[in-house]
C-alpha cells in the first residue's frame, strides 16, 4: 500500500484527462518564486511531503499568495511542516494556481469487498463529512449512472450554475481510472466546478500492492 | 455459462429423489415428502432411505442409484456429515441438480464441509441451492418441495429469501395474506446458485411477473448488477444491515462515508432493482407491482372522507409525487356529478357520499384525466353504506382502463366482503392509505425504472 502525495494523485488524475491546478514543487525559495510568476500571481502554496496528509491541519496550506510574499511563505510552510512532523520527508513546496471561485465537490474511489470499486460523488470542502451528502456508484459506471448521482444528493440545487456536463465526464473519468489502476482508496477534494469546466484542487490517492497480491476484482457477466 | 436450462430442470423437475425421507413425522425429510405429495405434483417422487422399506405409502430406495428411473432433481435431508456421500450418488444418477437442506455448514463456521460439497455438485455439473436452506415452492407446478407447512395461493410473484427461521416465517406469512406466489425459494448459504443466478433464470420465466426479494448480503456483486439490470420486470429488494458507518480505519472520507449500505444503495439504483424499506413495503409493493401497470408521475386520490384523503396526500407530497391540478373538461363533469357542498379538486372528497354510482362517476371521470396517471380510491366506512357497492363501482372503472388503480378501505370486519372483492378483481387494497400510497410510490418508481430499459 502506498499514499501518493498531492501532486503524485493530481499526476494520476492527468493521465485520465481530469483537469487540475496548474502547479509544480518547487525546492528553493527562487525557485518558488520563479514557479509563481510563471503560473501568475495570487498563488496556492503547500507542503509536499509524503508523511504529512493532513496540510490544513500542519497549518502548511498559504493562499492567495502575492508576488513579494512568496519567499517568506515559502520559509513558514517549511517552518511549520517540521515543527508539525519532525521526521517527516519533504519534497519542497507545492505551488499551485489560485482556482477562481465555484462549487466544491467531492468525487472519490472505495474498494469495497463485494462490489469491487464504488465512485461517490457529492458536495465536497472541508466539511464534507459533516455534509454527509454523497451518492455511490460500482464501477464501471454509465453516463446515465453520472447523471443520476448528481440528481440524487440532497444538495443538488447547488449546482445549478455549474457545468453539470464537466462534473459528469470527471465522474466517468474516475470511473475508468478505478477500473485500470490499482486504486484502494481516492478522494479528489474539493474539486472545483465552474460556470465552465471543472479543477481538481486536491487530490490523495492510495494505490494497493503490486499485481501479483491483487485479486481480480471485476468479471464481467458473459 | 448456461445457467439458465440446468436450473430450470432443478426448479422445474420431471422427477425428484427426497434423499432422508422418514416416517418420522419429526423429521425435515418426512415433512418435505409429505408436502411434495399432499401438494399435488404430478411427477414422480422417490423416497430414498437405506433404513425404510417405505414412507408414505411409496416404495423407498437404499440409495439413490437404486431408482430405477432418470432422477432430475435430489433433495437431500440428511446430516452434514452424510450430505458428501449422498451428493456423490446424486451425481453418478445424473441428478440435474440439488436442492441440500440440511445444516450445520458455513453458518455454523463449517467452510470446508460447504467448499467440499461444492466442488462435488460442480465436478457432476449439477446445480445445488444452499445448504441450509428450506427449499423451494412451485405453486404452477403444485410442487411444494419444502418445509413450509401451506402451499401459497398461485400468482406472478416470486420471492427469493435468504433461509434462516425469519425467511421462513416471511415465506408462511406471505402465504397466509393470500399473495399471489409462483416460486418461494429459499437460497441458503449460496454455496453455488446465488441471487444472481436465480435472477437469470427468473428472468425470462413466464409465470413470475415480479420478483420480491429478501436480502442479507450479496455474493459477487458486480455481477448482481449485470444480471439485475437485464430484467425487463420489476425487482424488489429488502436489504438488511443498514449501518451507514464506513470503515473507522478510513484513509479518505471517501472510505469513511462508504458504509455497506450506501454502497447497496447505489448497487441497487445501477441494477434497477427498488429498495423497500420494510417488510411491509416489500410485500404491499410486490403486491401492487405484479398485478397493476407500473405508474406515470400524476397521481388522483378520491375518498368519501375528507380526512384520509389529505393524509394520502400529505405522504404523497412527502415521498415527492405529484398530485396535478386537473383539467377543466374534468372539473365541469366532476360538478356534474358531484353533490353541491363537494369541491371538485384533487385529492377529491365525495363529502360523504359513497353510492355505486358517485364513485363509479369520479373514478371514471378521474381516470379519463390525461393528467392523471394512477390512482388511489380510499373507501371510509360508514355504517348506513354497504362497503361493496363502492368496491364494485371500482371493479368496475378500472376494468377498461391501463392506468393502475390502488384501493384502501378502511374499516373494521363490515368490509371484509368488500376487501375479498377487490382482492379477487385484481385490485391492490390496503387495509391504510399510507401503506397504498407507498405501493403507489413504488409503481411509479418502477416506471421511471422500466423507461430507462
Amino acid at each position: 500500500m502506498k499514499i501518493l502525495t498531492e501532486h503524485e494523485s493530481k499526476k494520476l488524475l492527468t493521465e485520465y484527462g481530469i483537469p487540475v491546478t496548474r502547479e509544480a514543487v518547487a525546492r528553493s525559495r527562487e525557485a518558488a518564486l520563479m514557479l509563481a510568476r510563471e503560473i501568475g500571481f495570487p498563488v496556492a502554496m503547500k507542503i509536499a511531503s509524503p508523511d504529512i496528509m493532513h496540510k490544513h491541519a500542519a497549518g502548511c496550506v498559504l493562499l492567495d499568495v502575492g508576488a513579494q510574499d512568496v519567499g517568506a511563505a515559502f520559509d513558514t510552510i517549511i517552518e511549520r511542516a517540521k515543527k508539525h512532523a519532525p521526521d517527516a520527508r519533504i519534497d519542497g513546496v507545492l505551488v499551485q494556481e489560485m482556482v477562481p471561485r465555484g462549487t466544491e465537490i467531492v468525487i472519490g474511489i472505495k474498494c469495497d469487498s463485494q462490489f469491487g470499486h464504488a465512485v461517490m460523488f457529492g458536495l465536497g470542502g472541508v466539511f464534507v463529512e459533516v455534509l454527509d451528502d454523497v451518492s455511490f456508484r460500482i464501477v464501471p459506471l454509465t453516463k446515465r449512472d453520472a447523471i443520476e448521482m448528481t440528481e440524487e444528493i440532497r444538495g443538488h440545487s447547488i449546482l445549478a450554475g455549474c457545468d453539470v456536463g464537466a462534473i459528469v465526464d470527471a465522474i466517468l473519468k474516475v470511473s475508468e481510472m478505478a477500473a485500470k489502476e490499482n486504486i484502494l482508496e481516492l478522494d479528489i477534494n474539493p474539486l472545483i466546478a465552474c460556470e465552465r469546466g471543472v479543477v481538481a484542487v486536491d487530490a490523495s490517492a492510495t494505490i494497493g500492492d503490486p499485481p501479483h497480491n491483487t485479486r481480480r476484482l471485476y468479471v464481467p457477466y458473459r | 455459462m448456461h445457467i439458465t436450462p440446468m436450473l430450470s430442470k432443478v426448479l422445474e423437475p420431471d422427477s425428484i429423489a427426497v434423499i432422508g425421507a422418514s416416517s418420522n413425522r419429526e423429521k425435515w425429510g418426512y415433512r418435505i415428502l409429505d408436502n411434495i405429495l399432499s401438494g399435488g405434483y404430478s411427477g414422480a417422487v422417490y423416497p430414498v432411505n437405506p433404513n425404510e422399506d417405505a414412507v408414505l405409502g411409496l416404495r423407498c430406495y437404499p440409495s439413490v442409484l437404486d431408482i430405477p428411473h432418470r432422477v432430475d432433481l435430489g433433495i437431500i435431508a440428511v446430516p452434514a456429515e452424510i450430505v458428501p456421500a449422498v451428493l456423490k450418488a446424486c451425481g453418478r444418477k445424473d441428478a440435474r441438480g440439488v436442492v441440500i437442506v440440511s445444516a450445520g455448514f458455513s453458518e455454523v463456521g463449517n467452510r470446508e464441509l460447504e467448499n467440499k460439497v461444492r466442488d462435488i455438485a460442480r465436478d457432476y455439473e449439477m446445480r445445488m441451492i444452499g445448504p441450509n436452506t428450506f427449499g423451494f415452492i412451485n405453486t404452477h407446478l403444485n410442487l411444494n418441495a419444502s418445509i413450509i407447512p401451506q402451499m401459497p395461493e398461485t400468482g406472478g410473484i416470486s420471492f427469493v429469501t435468504q433461509s434462516g427461521t425469519f425467511g421462513l416465517a416471511l415465506v408462511d406469512w406471505a402465504a397466509s395474506q393470500q399473495m399471489g406466489l409462483h416460486l418461494v425459494l429459499g437460497v441458503g448459504n449460496k454455496a453455488d446458485v446465488d441471487d444472481s443466478d436465480i435472477l437469470a433464470y427468473l428472468s425470462p420465466d413466464r409465470h413470475t411477473k415480479t420478483i420480491m426479494m429478501y436480502i442479507e448480503g450479496i455474493k459477487r456483486g458486480r455481477r448482481f448488477i449485470d444480471v439485475a439490470s437485464r430484467i425487463r420486470k420489476p425487482v424488489i429488494a429488502l436489504k438488511t444491515g443498514r449501518s451507514r458507518a464506513g470503515s473507522k480505519a478510513a484513509l479518505s472520507h471517501t472510505g469513511s462515508l462508504a458504509g455497506t449500505d450506501r454502497i447497496y444503495d447505489g448497487a441497487f439504483k445501477q441494477a434497477g432493482v427498488i429498495r423497500a424499506g420494510t417488510i411491509e413495503e416489500l410485500f404491499d409493493s410486490a403486491l401492487a407491482l405484479s398485478i397493476t401497470p407500473p405508474a406515470g408521475c400524476g397521481i388522483g386520490i378520491i375518498s368519501n372522507g375528507g380526512g384520509a384523503a389529505i393524509l394520502a396526500a400529505d405522504l404523497c407530497e412527502d415521498l415527492g409525487l405529484n398530485l396535478p391540478d386537473m383539467s377543466e373538461r374534468t372539473v365541469r363533469m366532476l360538478k356534474g356529478v358531484l353533490p353541491a357542498i363537494a369541491t371538485p379538486a384533487n385529492p377529491l372528497d365525495t363529502a360523504g357520499y359513497a353510492s355505486y354510482k358517485m364513485f363509479r362517476d369520479v373514478t371514471d371521470i378521474m381516470l379519463s384525466d390525461p393528467g392523471i396517471h394512477a390512482l388511489l380510491v380510499i373507501y371510509v366506512h360508514a355504517e348506513m353504506v354497504d362497503p361493496c357497492l363502492p368496491a364494485e363501482a371500482v371493479i368496475d372503472a378500472s376494468e377498461r382502463c391501463d392506468k393502475p388503480v390502488l384501493t384502501s378501505w378502511i374499516g373494521g370486519k363490515d368490509i371484509g366482503t368488500a376487501v375479498k372483492l377487490l382482492e379477487e378483481n385484481r385490485i391492490p387494497n390496503y387495509p391504510l392509505p399510507e401503506r397504498a400510497v407507498v405501493a403507489l410510490n413504488n409503481l411509479v418508481r418502477y416506471k421511471r425504472i422500466s423507461q430507462k430499459r
